[in-house]
C-alpha cells in the first residue's frame, strides 16, 4: 500500500529525477520511453475517435494527431515483429505515483478524473506500467529515453546532451537488445482523458475501442460513421490497416469475457467498459514485477486484491 | 527587466478592464480577436458569440494630462450569426476569427470581420449627434459629474457593406475550410484570406469570387501532413506575402513570379535541435502567428513555446529566439492530452510611430500572463492581466514562474498555473505605448506610466 512511508522513501528520488537526462543505454529508460510512446499513441487515438464535435474539428489538429500516430506506427514497424516491451527492471513504481499526485494540481481540470492508476498502484506492487500521462511528464519527454532512476542521487548530473544519435533509433536498438522475445501482453498506461469530460475517463476505454477493430475490420468504418466528414482523412490514412492493432496492443488477450459493441458511438457506456478493463489490466500486469522480466511468468493475484480492484473500477 | 525603471524602459500601468466580472465565463463572451485601427483611436474586439465591440479613445483631457484618453464603447453589433450546414450536419460557428481595419474614409470607418465561412465588410458611421442617456453615465451606471462631461459621445451605426464568399461550387469536403486568417494588401483594396489549405486573394469591389494564389491540398488527402497556419502581406512590397505551416516553416512568395504561388521564393526553417527532440516536436513547432516588423526587414513567428525573429535575408535560422514559457517543455504530454498544446498564441510588435523602432515584442501565455521581450536590451518581463492588484496608474508588478527547485516568495510554481486562463490575443497601439490584452472574456488596457 502506498502510504507515507513510500512517499518518504522516494522523495529523494524525485529530487534527483528532475532535469536528468538518461543515456540511451540505460535499461529502465526503455520502459519509460515505450510507455510514453504507448500513452501518446492511445491519447492520440482517443482524440480522434472520442471526439464528437458539433462543429468541424480543426483540420490542423487532425493532421498533427495523425502525424503523431504515423510516426509511432513507423517506429513500431521498424521494430518489426517485436512488440513494445515494458521492462520494469529495477524501476521502482512509487515515485511514479508520487509524481502523479504532485502533477495533479497543475491541471486542475484533470483533478476530477478518478485516480485510477494511482489506486491500482496502491493496491498492487506491480504497477509501473500504469503511468498516467502527467506522470510521464516528469520523465522529460524532451530527452528520450527518459528518467533514470538512480538510487537516491542527491544532485542531478548536468544534462549530458551529447547524444547526437537519434534518440528514437537508439532506444529501439536497446529494446531489441533487451527483449528479443515478445511478451504475452502489452500494458497501456493512459491517463484518463479528462480533457473531454464526456469522454470515457478511464484508460480501459482506449483498450477497448481499438480492440474492437481486430474482431472485425468491418467495425472500423462503423467508428467513422458518427464523425464529421473531416475524419475521412483518418479513415483512409491507412495507419490502422498496415499494422493490425493486435500486433501493437492486444496480442493474446482473452476476449471471451468481453461483451461490448465495437463502439459505434463516440461515448460508450462507462459501465460496459469497467469489467473489461479490469480483466485486461490484470492480464497486462502479469509480466510486471520488480524483477527482470521473464516472459510468460505466471500471473498470481489474490482474489481479495482482485475484488478490491473491481470495486475501484466499477465504483468510478 | 522592463519596468525596473530608468532609461527608456516602459513602465506598464493598469488602465482599464472591460467585460464581465463573473468567474463563470459565458461562452459567447470569449474574446477571439483584438485589433487597433490605424490611428489607434479605435479598438475592436470580436467574440465567440459573433459580436464586434468597438471602443473609442477619448480625446485627451487637457486638465488630466497624466493619462491618455480612456477607451469607451463606441459601437456594438452582431457581425455573424450561427449557421447550420445541413449537408455536413455541422454548425458553422459565428465566432469572429479576425478583424481588420481599413483606413478611414471620410467620416466612416470600415472593417472586415470573418468567421469560419464568411468575410463581411462593415461600415461604421456616426449618426446625427444627439445626447443619449448613457452620455451622462459612466460605464458602470453611475452618473457622471456633469462638469466633467466635455464631449458628447454619439452612438454609431454600422451597416453591412459586403458579404464575401466564393461562390464556386465544389464537391470537395474541404472546400469551405474555416477562414482563420485575414490580412490586408498594401493598397487596402485587396486582401488575402487563408484556410488550412489555400490562400485566396480578394478585391474589395468583388464579392462573389476570389483568386487562389496558394493551394497545398494534395491530390490524395491521405498524404496531407501539413497545413497553413498564418499568412501576412509584406508591409511595403505589395506583391510579397508569407505563410506559415504546422511544421514550423515559413514560405515567402512573390505574386509576380506566378499567378499560383505554389513555389516559394524563400523557405524559412530552423533545423531541429536534437537534444530537444520529443514526440511533440512537430506540434510545438507549429507556427500560430506571423507578423512582419514595420520596416519589413524582419518577421516574427510564434510557436508553442517561443517567439522567433527572422531576418528575411536569412532562411536557415532565426536571428533571435525568445522563450515564452520554457518550463512547459516537461509538461507537453499533459498539454497534449488536454489540448492546450494546440492553443494558438498571437504575437505583436510595438507601435510603429517612431524613428527608431523600439523593437519590443509581446505575446501571451497561461495564467493570464503575458510576456514582452526587448530586442535591444535583451530583457524580458512577465506581467499579469488580473483585476486584483491592479490599480490605475500603479506600475504592474512583474511576475515570475518557478520552474523547479525552491519557490521564492511571489513566484508561482508551474503546477499552480491555470491553463484555462490563456492570453491568446494581444494588440499594441500603433503610435503610443498602450496595449490591449484579452483574457478569456475580459479586455485589459495597459498604458505606459507617463512621467
Amino acid at each position: 500500500m502506498l502510504g507515507k512511508g513510500g512517499k518518504r522513501k522516494f522523495d529523494e528520488h524525485e529530487d534527483g529525477l528532475e532535469g536528468k537526462v538518461v543515456s540511451p543505454t540505460d535499461g529502465p529508460s526503455k520502459v519509460s520511453y515505450t510507455l510514453q510512446r504507448q500513452t501518446i499513441f492511445n491519447i492520440s487515438l482517443m482524440k480522434l475517435y472520442n471526439h464528437r464535435p458539433l462543429t468541424e474539428p480543426s483540420l490542423q489538429k487532425t493532421v498533427l494527431i495523425n502525424n503523431m500516430l504515423r510516426r509511432i506506427q513507423e517506429e513500431l514497424k521498424q521494430e518489426g515483429s517485436l512488440r513494445p516491451m515494458f521492462v520494469a527492471a529495477s524501476q521502482p513504481a512509487d515515485p511514479l505515483s508520487d509524481n502523479f499526485r504532485e502533477a495533479q494540481p497543475a491541471f486542475s481540470h484533470l483533478a476530477s478524473a478518478p485516480l485510477l492508476p494511482a489506486d491500482l498502484v496502491s493496491t498492487m506492487p506491480l504497477e509501473s506500467c500504469l503511468t498516467p500521462a502527467s506522470l510521464l511528464e516528469d520523465d522529460t519527454f524532451c530527452t528520450s529515453p527518459a528518467v533514470q532512476h538512480d538510487d537516491g542521487a542527491a544532485k542531478p548530473p548536468p544534462p549530458a546532451l551529447q547524444a547526437v544519435k537519434d534518440s528514437f533509433s537508439s532506444a529501439l536498438d536497446e529494446i531489441e537488445e533487451l527483449c528479443p522475445a515478445p511478451t504475452s501482453a502489452e500494458a497501456v498506461a493512459a491517463e484518463p482523458a479528462a480533457s473531454d469530460p464526456k469522454a470515457q475517463p478511464s484508460e480501459p476505454d482506449v483498450h477497448n475501442k481499438p480492440e474492437g477493430l481486430p474482431e472485425g475490420r468491418t467495425a472500423e468504418p462503423k467508428l467513422m460513421d458518427p464523425l464529421p466528414g473531416n475524419f475521412e482523412i483518418t479513415a483512409s490514412t491507412g495507419f490502422l490497416t498496415d499494422l493490425t492493432l493486435d500486433d501493437i496492443l492486444f496480442a493474446d488477450i482473452d476476449t471471451s469475457m468481453y461483451d461490448f459493441d465495437p463502439c459505434t458511438s463516440a461515448t460508450g457506456a462507462a459501465s460496459k467498459m469497467a469489467p473489461v478493463s479490469a480483466d485486461e489490466l490484470l492480464k497486462t500486469l502479469a509480466p510486471y514485477s520488480s524483477q527482470p522480466v521473464t516472459p510468460n511468468q505466471p500471473f498470481k493475484m489474490d482474489l481479495t486484491e482482485l475484488d478490491h480492484i473491481m470495486e475501484v473500477l466499477v465504483g468510478s | 527587466f522592463l519596468g525596473a525603471g530608468g532609461g527608456n524602459d516602459i513602465q506598464w500601468c493598469f488602465s482599464q478592464v472591460k467585460g464581465a466580472v463573473d468567474d463563470d465565463v459565458a461562452e459567447a463572451d470569449i474574446i477571439s480577436t483584438v485589433e487597433f485601427n490605424h490611428s489607434g483611436e479605435l479598438l475592436a474586439t470580436g467574440d465567440k458569440g459573433g459580436r464586434v465591440v468597438i471602443f473609442q479613445q477619448e480625446q485627451e483631457n487637457k486638465t488630466q494630462s497624466h493619462s491618455r484618453g480612456e477607451y469607451n464603447v463606441y459601437s456594438t453589433f452582431q457581425s455573424h450569426e450561427p449557421e447550420f450546414d445541413y449537408l455536413k450536419s455541422l454548425e458553422i460557428e459565428e465566432k469572429i476569427n479576425k478583424i481588420r481595419w481599413l483606413p478611414q474614409k471620410n467620416a466612416a470607418q470600415f472593417l472586415l470581420s470573418t468567421n469560419d465561412k464568411t468575410i463581411k465588410l462593415w461600415k461604421i458611421s456616426e449618426r446625427d449627434k444627439r445626447p443619449e442617456g448613457y452620455n451622462l453615465k459612466e460605464e458602470d451606471g453611475r452618473y457622471r459629474d456633469p462638469t466633467t462631461v466635455t464631449t458628447l459621445r454619439v452612438s454609431s451605426s454600422q451597416s453591412l457593406k459586403a458579404d464575401f464568399s466564393s461562390s464556386s461550387p465544389s464537391p470537395w469536403l474541404w472546400e469551405k475550410l474555416p477562414l482563420h486568417i485575414l490580412n490586408f494588401f498594401f493598397d487596402y483594396e485587396t486582401y488575402l484570406s487563408a484556410d488550412d489549405l489555400r490562400i485566396n486573394l480578394w478585391h474589395l469591389e468583388i464579392t462573389d469570387r476570389s483568386f487562389n494564389i496558394v493551394d497545398i491540398k494534395p491530390a490524395n488527402m491521405e498524404e496531407l501532413t501539413e497545413v497553413i497556419t498564418a499568412a501576412e502581406f509584406h508591409p511595403h512590397h505589395c506583391n510579397v506575402f508569407v505563410y506559415s505551416s504546422s511544421k514550423g516553416t515559413i514560405r515567402l512568395c512573390d505574386m509576380r513570379a506566378s499567378a499560383l504561388c505554389d513555389r516559394h521564393s524563400k523557405l524559412f526553417e530552423e533545423p531541429e535541435d536534437p537534444s530537444n527532440r520529443s514526440f511533440f516536436s512537430e506540434i510545438i513547432s507549429s507556427i500560430s502567428d506571423v507578423k512582419f516588423s514595420h520596416s519589413g526587414r524582419y518577421m516574427m513567428t510564434r510557436d508553442y513555446l517561443s517567439v522567433k525573429i527572422w531576418d528575411l535575408n536569412m532562411e536557415n535560422r532565426p536571428v533571435e529566439t525568445y522563450q515564452v514559457h520554457e518550463y512547459l517543455r516537461s509538461k507537453l504530454c499533459s498539454l497534449y492530452e488536454n489540448d492546450c498544446i494546440f492553443d494558438k498564441f498571437e504575437c505583436c510588435w510595438n507601435g510603429s510611430d517612431r524613428q527608431v523602432e523600439f523593437l519590443i515584442v509581446m505575446t501571451g501565455s497561461y495564467n493570464n500572463f503575458f510576456r514582452m521581450f526587448d530586442r535591444n536590451t535583451k530583457r524580458d518581463i512577465t506581467l499579469e492581466a488580473s483585476r486584483e492588484n491592479n490599480k490605475p496608474r500603479t506600475v504592474l508588478k512583474p511576475r515570475k514562474v518557478c520552474a523547479s527547485g525552491k519557490r521564492k516568495k511571489d513566484e508561482i510554481s508551474v503546477d499552480s498555473l491555470d491553463f484555462n486562463k490563456k492570453i491568446l490575443h494581444t494588440a499594441w497601439h500603433p503610435k503610443e505605448n498602450i496595449i490591449a490584452v484579452a483574457t478569456t472574456n475580459n479586455l485589459y488596457i495597459f498604458q505606459d506610466k507617463m512621467n
